[in-house]
């Protein structure tokens, strides 16, 4: 793929190719693991879902899709750029968006529209293009009307949103949440997911959603479930939950639907895998 | 959440709030030096009308204001307090052992208090009509000569930054452990000083805690934001000086003088009469 591809965005194929990379967390004597073996391709347009538990590697990993850990073993390259490239280490940052987990340890200003400013700030883009692009990100979380005020009042779901389109304004082809809903309550978590699943659908965004909220999961196109730092299962929604002993294995809990429905058919009734209530509802409504 | 009158901005849109931060900090430094110079009573007048007409024109509402000066009663009322008492002046109403209540202790008491409040008052105007961001950019522009002998005047704005940033929040975790702890049988107003002073350790040892821990989240989501990608960094907030800062600042002016000459009795060109001279010492 060409560099002029991607600068346009509209280019297909993959954006982040991961290739066989093993990364541990390493003080002193002490070694913890973090990934082994990972192997993953993500395309562009996708969005996709890294699952796991506390401790399955899936923040590593993410940490390695943006160059804040290189990999011990294997590569991890972005568009081409390899994540060991110091020179262009914050070309990478920027077309890779990271949202964290605690909204208000992400901001770094005390007027919504002035920390939105901070990333194009970083990257040297010029005054008039700034003000576009904080228009633009606003208005893709949904956000305009707060762009002068303070976040501090802002709900949780409302800060989250701020911290994404922050990012957004930095113009990324890649946007990663790590555990970015974990905090929220549903409702704030609700509003996260139909953000990201908007810019995703309309705005061709790339989505990286890392959670162990399995419902967070149904809408993706791609799903790799982690634990013990290695993926033990990738593929649609539908396969990667049928596979209930893999679910378990990583230590996830199934959204009650699905559940449901795996322990009819074990039971012997003929119902097809259920990923939503609705789905659930129509297969037993279909029994004879 | 607990109310922290620094780094609160009052987002209005008026005459003060559309100036130059780098004059608006200019003008408070000139502000608070007329405040420490001002001597008798009449020239206190005149700075009254300066803070007044500001608070007015920047479009604060008084309950704003008298918050800011709720903050700093205890101390106007114990200095006042102590300088009513222990003030050496001529003309002694009331003594008893080493204190004595004098007429002229009672101006002093006075005009301190009003010196305290009036820097209260005019300082707060600046915090309430600048963003955190106006200010600390303000500096950072005021700080540009340390910036040729390579002082990284850009950090410490954004350190500054930062800091009222997380003023308020700090501040709501603080009131969140000490609930946490007194949900837990702690008590934090009652016992003498020193144990005061030791329940408090419970709190601050979680604060600092999550405080490191903050920071470090913060230090990823700065480099997740490309801090530092370029020594070309660019600015969102554009500070031009224009008509309104030449206004500002004639007027701050014209109020200094005002003073002064009210300050000197016109330079001795005044004498007050007999009756009035509480008002010109």
């Amino acid at each position: 793929m060409s560099d002029k591809n991607c600068e346009t965005g509209h280019a297909e194929g993959a954006v982040i190719k991961v290739d066989n990379v093993s990364y541990d967390y390493r003080s002193g004597e002490h070694v913890s693991r973090g990934v082994r073996g990972v192997s993953l391709v993500v395309n562009r347009g996708e969005f996709v879902v890294l699952l796991g538990h506390n401790g399955s590697g899936k923040s590593t990993l993410a940490k390695l899709l943006n160059g804040f850990v290189v990999p011990d073993e294997g590569t991890v390259t972005v568009e081409g750029i390899d994540t060991r490239d110091n020179e262009r280490i914050y070309e990478l940052r920027a077309k890779v968006g990271m949202v964290f987990q605690n909204a208000d340890n992400q901001m770094v200003a005390s007027v919504i529209e002035n920390d939105i400013a901070f990333g194009p700030e970083n990257l040297g883009v010029p005054r008039e293009e700034i003000e576009k692009r904080i228009t633009w990100a606003l208005d893709a979380v949904n956000m305009s009307e707060h762009r002068k005020r303070s976040p501090n009042k802002l709900s949780g779901g409302q800060k989250q949103r701020i911290a994404i389109a922050a990012i957004l304004a930095m113009y990324p082809d890649v946007l990663i949440l790590d555990e970015s809903t974990a905090m929220l309550d549903p409702k704030g978590r609700a509003e996260i997911m139909e953000t990201i699943q908007r810019l995703n659908k309309e705005k061709g965004l790339t989505v990286i959603l890392i959670t162990h909220y399995m419902d967070e999961a149904i809408a993706a196109d791609k799903i790799f479930v982690m634990n013990e730092g290695r993926v033990i299962a990738e593929g649609t929604p539908r396969e990667v939950f049928s596979a209930t002993d893999k679910i378990a294995e990583a230590k996830l809990e199934l959204p009650v639907a699905s559940k449901i429905s795996a322990e009819l058919r074990r039971a012997g009734l003929d119902i097809p895998f259920a990923l939503t209530d609705e789905e659930l509802t129509e297969g037993l409504c279909g029994l004879k | 959440m607990r109310d922290i009158t620094l780094g609160q901005y009052y987002p209005a849109d008026s005459f003060t709030h559309k100036l130059d931060p780098r004059v608006k900090l200019v003008l408070v430094i000139a502000f608070i030096v007329m405040v420490f110079l001002v001597k008798n009573l009449i020239a206190y007048a005149a700075v009254i009308l300066c803070v007044v007409l500001g608070t007015l024109i920047s479009r604060i509402p008084i309950s704003k204001v008298l918050k800011s000066i709720k903050t700093i009663i205890f101390l106007v009322l114990f200095t006042a307090v102590l300088n009513l008492l222990f003030y050496k002046g001529d003309t002694v109403l009331w003594s008893w052992w080493r204190i004595s209540v004098s007429l002229e202790g009672i101006l002093f008491s006075i005009k301190m208090a009003l010196r305290l409040i009036l820097l209260v008052m005019g300082t707060t105007l600046l915090t309430y009509t600048t963003t955190p961001t106006g200010l600390t950019d303000g500096m950072e522009s005021l700080m540009y000569p340390l910036k040729l002998i390579k002082v990284p005047t850009h950090d410490i704005a954004v350190i500054m930054s930062i800091a009222l940033r997380f003023i308020p929040i700090l501040s709501e975790e603080v009131d969140k452990i000490m609930m946490a702890q007194k949900a837990r049988g702690a008590s934090f107003d009652t016992g003498g000083i020193v144990k005061r002073a030791k329940a408090l350790l419970p709190v601050l040892i979680p604060l600092f805690v999550s405080a490191f821990r903050r920071a470090d989240e913060l230090a990823l989501a700065l480099d997740a934001r490309c801090y530092n990608a370029t020594p070309n960094r660019t600015r969102y907030q554009i500070m031009k000086p224009t008509y309104r800062d030449l206004i500002a600042v004639a007027g701050t002016a014209a109020f200094i003088v005002l003073v002064v000459a009210l300050n000197m009795n016109f330079w001795g060109a005044y004498v007050p009469s007999e009756s009035l001279w509480w008002l010109f010492s």
